[in-house]
């Protein structure tokens, strides 16, 4: 229930939208991407290809989506968020049973031009279709039981068809991304503490049933969590990634080791050095200068969705728009801090910057359902 | 929800009624006014949630920062594996010439491994290596880098340009492991007393070094004392007097066809001893392996000096004829039947060149008469000869501080009698080391203390017990010189240096059954310069020798072992800090003034 109807004031229509688009924002993301283009060059050793230039074009594809996306009003997309949902639902099911297996886990579809990994589009329609329930949703209504349990099944069903392929990371991210709507939509917090409370608890059951007569996992499974922990207990095995990025970070010093000077990367000592861990080339080759640089540049790109939610009279956009802000955060954070030994490895990139198709095209979807919401305010 | 105020209160309704006005406008703008108010409740609600979860971004912010902050300003630190149990301590002292320069350090090298399921190209790494290291088998090695097993140790320790290369590779699958490996950085010079070292426990990130010979293993726990600090274990040995002994030995030995060469240079006062070199020998770096089969006399590793034990002949004439002028029992004067042969016990003693049916005692040991000395030793006895020697320290092994010296054990015969005391006068009869002689004769010569040979440094005097008087000693520094100047030893004359010495062949034991070999000898000087003021005694003993110049092959000492001695001292003496000169007239006491 929307109440535009008391303060529309002026909105932008037709090509005058194209003034109103949140130029500051586009500006960040480019120079967010560029620094990925310059990354994978110089992982690449100094190379196009094999990243950098399908990078960029995919950029520049996403850019014109992003556009498009940007000039259509958000109201169509509020409507159309269920269908959006619908589909992105349906092609993690087809992943699930036709998907192009790749890493030791299904997670794409080949659609001859790029491979599209459905669980990247679900991180997007998830935010849509919850923004759209508690925009449909009677505000008095949010915080029954029944109300709750519906977004709750919205999310768990992604979230248990990412766990199948099996893609952790992407499934954390869905379950937080989720609950961070229903935690701005207003849902009582008392549901949040008992959740939180439950996972808590159930972890440090875990950990403190260890060693007694009635411990709840095997003992080789508290070694692989402590692995899972403490990579370095394990550091050419489970810890190999973890303690060669952390060698790169501490390499790296303040100003780093220069422009395609980074040893660690380039010496093929990571071999996931173009996607999740594409920061440690950063922060190797322009150190805790330029990795900090990319840090505010994230932090500018979401200190604008926040304006554009708090601005927004719209409940859908607001929603929307921080929902979009929080999947943003948790995909950058939990990358950094995976990185720099503070969170467990899981699979997750850094969002622009790390090459991969499908995560590129549906972020800057994404950014063009901020942009949308930006142009139609009510001003 | 609190009380709901009524959309269309009759309190306003009714007078608007009155008044003709549309009720229905009031019912709008309350309900718009509940609208409102509602929105602004919610609006205020979800501003507070946004900001937390703001907040939430700038926590997150905050400690990745911060974590990034600390890794940028830490060190790097290569990641180590948690192993169990202590690690290895393995610090080792360096050890040191007299002067201080380096005999053995420390080198730090890497050892290297391979995790196979981290190799990304077998046939590559395979093969890259196997041109590295030719020893290697290509094939065998990809055999092994494509099987289950999860570590294979390829070498214990690789020298810098093979790392580069193996790191030139680019194989993340081959890794490498420090090593701290002992060096040598003279290679073989000084090899037998340095001895060698090799890896005790070892693991990936670290081996123990052990000494196994030499003074590597005799000082092995004070060089891996933590507490010495960086204080190096000071030898005797002087590095550059060492290289010439080798140096002029080596060539001796080849020259005289020598299956083996041993030489000792020692200080005469203090027992130190200043080169010691034993030839053929081997290069402490890599250690050869000890012989499975034949004589251990044959191995590199075998200090002929130090280890070998042989009946080394005449130059024990001079203890004999030291020992009888000590006793008063002849002055040099004294003239001793030596008409032969000298028949004892079914056995007879013969000279080898006959000079008069009677000579003086000095005669007797420059032209080495086995009859002279033999009878003078029966003067002696079985009794006095026996205590004579064992001051001299020739029953025991000798007290220096090697692991092999114990080896050195002299053999004594199983029955003293009076035929022993008779050949064992002349050096047959009782196998010493050429260190024991070294010591004894300068026990002999510096004055008649008795010396204790030592490896280590000695920054005071070592004064031992006394043997000979000062007139005895400094008759037997006359007596030797005219060895060099009219005898056996004439090859032995070194300008300005006054050498002085005796000569000594030994016919070699057969090895299976009894008697001697006719061709074979031990031959040996043993001497001291220079002559007037003894400063070191050399020693040089060579096994086989044959100088083929002449017509027939010459063996004797005076013709093999004198002529490498004198090129010894002519290299060595100035490097000691001697300077030639003219020597004093009446420096030796050759008269009777000691009877």
């Amino acid at each position: 229930m929307s109440f535009l109807e008391y303060n529309v004031k002026f909105t932008p229509t037709g090509w005058r939208k194209i003034l109103y688009l949140n130029w500051a924002l586009i500006l960040l993301i480019t120079a967010v991407a560029s620094i990925g283009f310059l990354m994978l060059y110089s992982v690449a050793g100094g190379a196009m290809r094999p990243w950098a230039e399908p990078q960029m074009e995919r950029f520049a594809l996403g850019f014109v989506a992003m556009l498009v996306v940007a000039m259509v009003p958000i109201w169509f997309w509020r409507n159309m968020s269920a269908l959006a949902f619908g589909i992105s639902v349906i092609l993690l099911l087809y992943v699930e049973f036709f998907g192009t297996v790749g890493m030791g886990a299904q997670r794409w579809i080949n659609l001859g031009f790029m491979r599209l990994q459905p669980s990247e589009l679900t991180k997007i329609t998830l935010v849509m279709i919850l923004a759209a329930y508690y925009d449909w949703l009677d505000l008095s209504k949010k915080s029954r039981p029944l109300f709750v349990l519906i977004p709750l099944v919205i999310i768990l069903v992604p979230v248990y068809l990412t766990l199948r392929q099996p893609d952790l990371g992407t499934a954390l991210l869905l379950l937080m991304g989720g609950g961070g709507v229903m935690f701005i939509a207003g849902v009582h917090w008392a549901y949040f503490v008992t959740v939180i409370g439950g996972a808590v608890g159930a972890v440090a059951a875990v950990f403190a049933s260890r060693g007694t007569p009635w411990q709840l996992l095997q003992n080789y499974q508290y070694r692989r969590i402590d692995t899972f922990l403490d990579p370095t207990t394990d550091p050419l095995g489970a810890g190999y990634h973890i303690t060669q990025s952390q060698i790169a970070l501490g390499s790296g010093g303040w100003t780093g080791r220069g422009f395609m000077q980074g040893t660690q990367s380039r010496l093929n000592f990571l071999p996931e050095k173009h996607t999740d861990f594409i920061f440690t080339t950063l922060a190797e080759e322009f150190g805790f200068i330029g990795a900090a640089s990319l840090l505010v540049l994230y932090l500018l790109i979401l200190a604008f969705c926040l304006v554009t939610a708090f601005q927004a009279k719209d409940r859908f956009a607001s929603l929307m728009t921080v929902g979009i802000a929080v999947a943003f955060f948790l995909y950058f954070s939990i990358n950094m801090a995976m990185v720099m030994g503070l969170a467990p490895v899981v699979g997750v990139p850094l969002p622009l910057v790390s090459y991969g198709g499908s995560a590129m095209l549906v972020l800057m979807v994404a950014f063009g359902l901020v942009q949308s919401a930006h142009i139609h305010r009510p001003r | 929800m609190s009380l709901r105020t009524p959309l269309r209160p009759l309190a306003r309704i009714l007078p608007a009624r009155q008044k003709g006005e549309n009720p229905d406008a009031i019912e709008r703008e309350n309900l718009r006014l509940r609208h409102e108010a509602q929105r602004d409740k919610m609006r205020q609600r979800a501003e507070s949630r946004l900001i937390l979860v703001a907040l939430c971004f700038m926590i997150a912010f905050g400690a990745v920062g911060t974590r990034m902050y600390a890794l940028a300003t830490s060190d790097v630190e290569e990641p180590e594996l948690v192993t169990n149990g202590a690690s290895i301590v393995n610090t080792r002292a360096d050890i040191v010439d007299r002067e201080g320069r380096v005999l053995a350090t420390n080198f730090v090298t890497n050892s290297l491994y391979a995790h196979p399921h981290e190799i990304i190209d077998a046939r590559a790494a395979a093969d890259g290596l196997a041109s590295i290291f030719p020893d290697m088998d290509a094939d065998a090695l990809h055999r092994r880098f494509t099987s289950e097993t999860r570590f294979i140790w390829l070498r214990r320790y690789i020298s810098p340009e093979q790392e580069q290369l193996v790191h030139d590779l680019g194989e993340p699958g081959l890794l490498f492991g420090p090593r701290e490996m002992r060096l040598y950085p003279n290679g073989s010079l000084a090899a037998h007393i340095m001895g060698g070292a090799s890896f005790g426990q070892e693991a990936v990130n670290a081996a123990e070094v052990i000494g196994v010979a030499g003074v590597e293993s005799e000082f092995d726990e004070v060089l891996r004392d933590p507490a010495r600090g960086d204080a190096p274990l000071v030898l005797s040995i002087d590095l550059s007097v060492q290289a010439a002994v080798e140096q002029v030995l080596a060539g001796g030995m080849a020259m005289m066809n020598a299956r083996g060469a041993a030489a000792v240079l020692m200080d005469a006062r203090t027992g130190e001893i200043v080169a010691m070199a034993s030839l053929p020998d081997f290069d402490p770096n890599a250690r050869p392996r000890p012989l499975t089969d034949g004589e251990a006399a044959d191995s590199p590793l075998f200090n002929r000096a130090m280890q070998g034990v042989y009946e080394l002949g005449s130059v024990f004439k001079t203890f004999t004829i030291a020992q009888a002028l000590e006793e008063g029992l002849v002055n040099v004067e004294t003239m001793i039947d030596t008409t032969g042969p000298l028949r004892m016990s079914g056995f007879a003693i013969n000279d080898f060149h006959y000079y008069g049916a009677s000579q003086s005692v000095e005669d007797v040991l420059v032209h080495s008469s086995n009859i002279g000395t033999a009878r003078i030793a029966q003067m002696i006895g079985a009794d006095r000869q026996q205590r004579f020697l064992g001051q001299l320290g020739f029953f025991q092994p000798t007290a220096v501080e090697m692991v092999e010296a114990s080896a050195g054990r002299p053999l004594l015969p199983s029955r003293w009698g009076e035929l022993s005391t008779m050949t064992i006068s002349y050096g047959h009869g009782l196998s010493t080391t050429p260190l024991h002689l070294a010591a004894g004769y300068a026990s002999i010569l510096n004055g008649g203390t008795v010396v204790t040979p030592t490896v280590l440094r000695q920054d005071a005097p070592v004064l031992g017990e006394r043997v000979v008087s000062e007139e005895v000693s400094q008759t037997m520094r006359g007596l030797l010189r005219s060895v060099v100047t009219d005898g056996t030893a004439s090859f032995g004359e070194v300008e300005g240096y006054a050498v002085g010495g005796k000569t000594g062949t030994a016919d070699k034991p057969r090895t299976a059954g009894g008697g001697y070999y006719e061709d074979r000898v031990i031959a040996t000087f043993a001497g001291a310069f220079p002559m007037y003021d003894p400063q070191y005694v050399i020693v040089v003993t060579l096994d086989e020798p044959s100088e083929t110049s002449g017509p027939e092959p010459r063996r004797t000492a005076g013709w093999t072992a004198v002529p490498i001695a004198a090129e010894l001292i002519r290299r060595a003496a100035p490097l000691l800090g001697l300077r030639p000169t003219i020597e004093p007239l009446g420096a030796y006491q050759l008269s009777s003034a000691s009877q």
